[in-house]
């Protein structure tokens, strides 16, 4: 049955995918693009940690390993020159799901800061066998030789623009798909999960197995975003599974706001914005970054899309 | 940068997206010169190793006044824009794209380590301008053809080089010294494993009684070295390797002076040649055994210490192997770009490049020439020396004959299916 509101979010969804698709007409410079990829697949990281975060009330230390995983899993199906794009990373999200399931069957039994150090420590488990299996993942070196951008169904990917608009696509659906989600009966029972386990549990919710579909759900989305920068970058490297990946993602989620749904979007695309300016100008990037989130966290007491959006819907109250 | 105040009207938050789009949408030119030719410097610039990227700036500042005093290329200046990747491969390939797409960037000298340079290698792939690798010591990286690039060059030492030369002067002190017990110490990462077991293989071709009786791998940037030290010690080897490098090989000798280890073994590292490292170690140890990285009295020419007084005057402190290295990239560029009367097309100063000789004051004939087959400097200063402890720390340096590299690194490309 469709949801109410899904025809809401669909034509939101679409209105987004014809911007994003126009920007680079009216700003033609490739750097706009390059950003707003970055944007896209680090944004679909942090949304889809805030899955977890935000909606489960699930700390996630350890997302970046799906992360990685399908940027992987991508970059080697694709250079084994077997399997076209679109089968890739089909491949590449159910094996990221399998991945999700197992590890999480384990780590959703846990709770609080033991769920968060156990998915810490699986990141860092398959970090380090990134790292040490050399003869297939290229270790701390990274998935060398490129990876290859094969036509499919006439698009070529090799293409700057089209390259572009493929990762638009495929963000726009996975927004929309988390979206959908984010608002469907299942979406309730989790903000349930979060607010109070025994009641859901009493009401007859399978904790358990509604945190496992989320874990894995999350898991899976991450992959996309790996997959869109690993086509990006044409490579896949450790760091993408690394430990301060993931506390990125958290990052951005806290500087966009976790209960609004684009907030980590938002985080996404300010850190990123930050991260590019604030780097031309100075090698002390880390000072700059942490000063103006200490201003943002100390002075609004909430993430900035949160504040927005708080804002917007008082201005809208006060006009009626 | 878009600036958050305390309250946000729509038409702030519309100039303030604005703002930023402009910020992402157009270039950065500052201090810009229309006909200026711009060369992107990506490399690492905050962190531990920043002074790979600092001394790779500086020698790139340095060629720069130089040619720019000189009058420019075709009557074009250079400009440099660096920007700092903080070491990250996926911030190297966007830092360069940046470089190339959003400030006009026609030329890019990658300053990257390893993994870093990887990256870089595959934008450069992708966008086709002329790059030069500066820093990455990883020999897959221009000996594998899988890998090749037309407009990608290296223009750094390598490890297949190193390893061949470590080996034959390691392997002639250990026949005249006896020296058969060996042990190694090496960061636990694939830089250190693969190129102290090329070592290794080498200094045991060379000399076949030698026997390896323990290998170490303390983790990368360890600051506690004072266990592998102890069971070095327990297994009394006659002869220490150690690929650790940087800050790390400086604690490492530090803390092994505690424990009296270069009192009865011979000590080998391929690391501790540069400059800025040696003269960070409080007791420098006499007669410790280093690879050459950079030394101003070696290769002992005019050119080489008119570039370490320059180097010094703009960074403050001695040139690291690193510098030399960019250096020589740039003079790679601007002769390419001579010869081009200024034209900056990939294609065209890549054809120049390959198998381009330069005179420099770091070949060991005076030359060093860009291999055209697999686009990387041959004719460096490939030698070791003996620490000694004041400036210029090394001293002795024995070369290793350049036509034995390349027999013994043909053989190595046959056994990696690279020729």
């Amino acid at each position: 049955m469709m949801r109410p509101g899904l025809a809401r979010d669909a034509a939101v969804c679409a209105a987004g995918l014809a911007l994003l698709l126009v920007l680079p007409l009216a700003f033609p410079q490739p750097a706009l693009r390059d950003f707003l990829i970055y944007v896209m697949a680090y944004g679909l990281l942090a949304m889809s940690l805030n899955l977890l975060v935000g909606l489960t009330g699930l700390v996630s230390f350890g997302h970046a390993a799906y992360f990685a995983s399908g940027a992987y899993m991508f970059g080697l199906l694709m250079q084994s020159g077997r399997v076209s794009i679109p089968v890739a990373i089909v491949a590449t999200v159910a094996g990221t799901a399998l991945i999700a399931l197992v590890i999480g069957a384990i780590c959703v039994r846990l709770k609080e800061i033991y769920f968060s150090f156990i998915t810490l420590a699986f990141q860092m488990f398959i970090h380090s066998i990134i790292l040490t299996w050399v003869s297939l993942t290229g270790g701390d070196q990274g998935l060398m030789g490129g990876i290859p951008r094969p036509p499919f169904l006439g698009i070529n990917l090799n293409e700057g623009t089209a390259l572009y608009g493929f990762c638009a696509a495929v963000f726009v659906a996975c927004v929309l798909l988390m979206r959908q989600v984010w608002m469907s009966p299942f979406g309730y029972a989790l903000r349930l999960i979060r607010d109070n386990p025994s009641r859901a549990n009493f009401v007859g919710i399978d904790v358990v197995r509604a945190k496992l579909g989320i874990f894995v759900f999350a898991g899976a989305m991450a992959s996309v975003a790996g997959v869109l920068l690993a086509l990006f970058v044409s490579g896949a490297y450790p760091e993408f599974g690394f430990w301060t990946t993931s506390g990125e993602a958290i990052f951005m989620i806290m500087l966009g706001g976790s209960q609004l749904f684009v907030g980590p979007l938002v985080g996404a695309f300010l850190l990123q914005l930050l991260n590019r300016t604030v780097t031309i100008y100075t090698e002390h990037h880390g000072l700059v970054l942490g000063l103006v989130i200490l201003l943002i966290v100390l002075g609004l007491r909430q993430g900035v899309g949160a504040f927005l959006f708080e804002r917007l819907a008082r201005r809208r109250q006060a006009r009626r | 940068m878009t600036k958050t105040t305390g309250v946000v009207g729509r038409r702030a938050f519309i100039g303030g997206m604005a703002a930023g789009a402009a910020i992402t949408g157009f270039p950065h030119i500052a201090g810009a010169q229309a006909k200026a030719i711009r060369i992107g410097l990506p490399t690492i610039l905050s962190g531990r190793v920043a002074i790979l990227g600092t001394s790779s700036r500086a020698a790139v500042q340095l060629a720069t006044q130089q040619v720019n005093d000189a009058g420019g290329i075709a009557g074009r200046r250079i400009e440099i824009v660096d920007r700092d990747s903080k070491g990250r491969p996926d911030e190297a390939a966007r830092v360069t794209r940046d470089l190339i797409n959003n400030d006009g960037c026609e030329i890019v000298i990658d300053g990257e380590a390893s993994s870093g340079a990887f990256a870089v290698h595959e934008v450069v792939r992708d966008l086709g301008v002329l790059c030069l690798h500066t820093c990455s010591e990883t020999s897959s990286l221009s000996a594998d053809p899988k890998l090749f690039v037309k407009t990608a060059f290296r223009c750094a030492r390598q490890g297949i080089h190193d390893a061949v030369a470590g080996g034959t002067y390691a392997s002639e002190i250990s026949k005249a010294k006896g020296l058969k017990k060996w042990a190694t110490c090496s960061p636990d990462y694939a830089y250190g494993r693969d190129n102290t077991a090329e070592f290794v293989e080498y200094v045991k071709l060379f000399d076949p009684q030698i026997e390896v009786v323990d290998q170490l791998w303390p983790k990368l940037f360890a600051p506690d070295y004072t266990e592998s030290i102890t069971k070095m010690l327990q297994v009394k080897p006659q002869a220490v390797y150690s690929a650790l490098w940087g800050g790390d090989l400086v604690a490492f000798i530090e803390q092994s002076n505690l424990y009296r280890l270069f009192a009865n073994t011979a000590f080998f590292s391929g690391g501790l040649g540069d400059p800025p490292v040696l003269s960070a170690i409080k007791q420098l140890p006499p007669g410790l055994n280093t690879a050459y990285r950079y030394n101003r009295n070696y290769p002992a020419n005019p050119e080489n210490t008119a570039y370490a007084d320059g180097f010094v005057k703009i960074a403050g402190h001695e040139s690291t192997n690193w510098g030399w290295q960019n250096y020589l990239a740039t003079q790679f560029i601007f002769e390419a770009l001579r010869r081009t009367g200024g034209k900056t097309d990939g294609g065209a100063l890549a054809a120049e490049i390959k198998g381009m000789t330069v005179k420099s004051g770091f070949g060991v004939d005076g030359n060093i020439t860009m291999r055209e087959s697999d686009h990387t400097i041959i004719n460096y200063p490939v030698a070791w020396g003996r620490t000694v402890p004041k400036a210029p720390w090394v001293e002795g340096f024995q070369a290793v004959e350049w036509a034995k590299i390349l027999e013994l690194e043909q053989q190595w490309k046959k056994s990696k299916g690279y020729a």
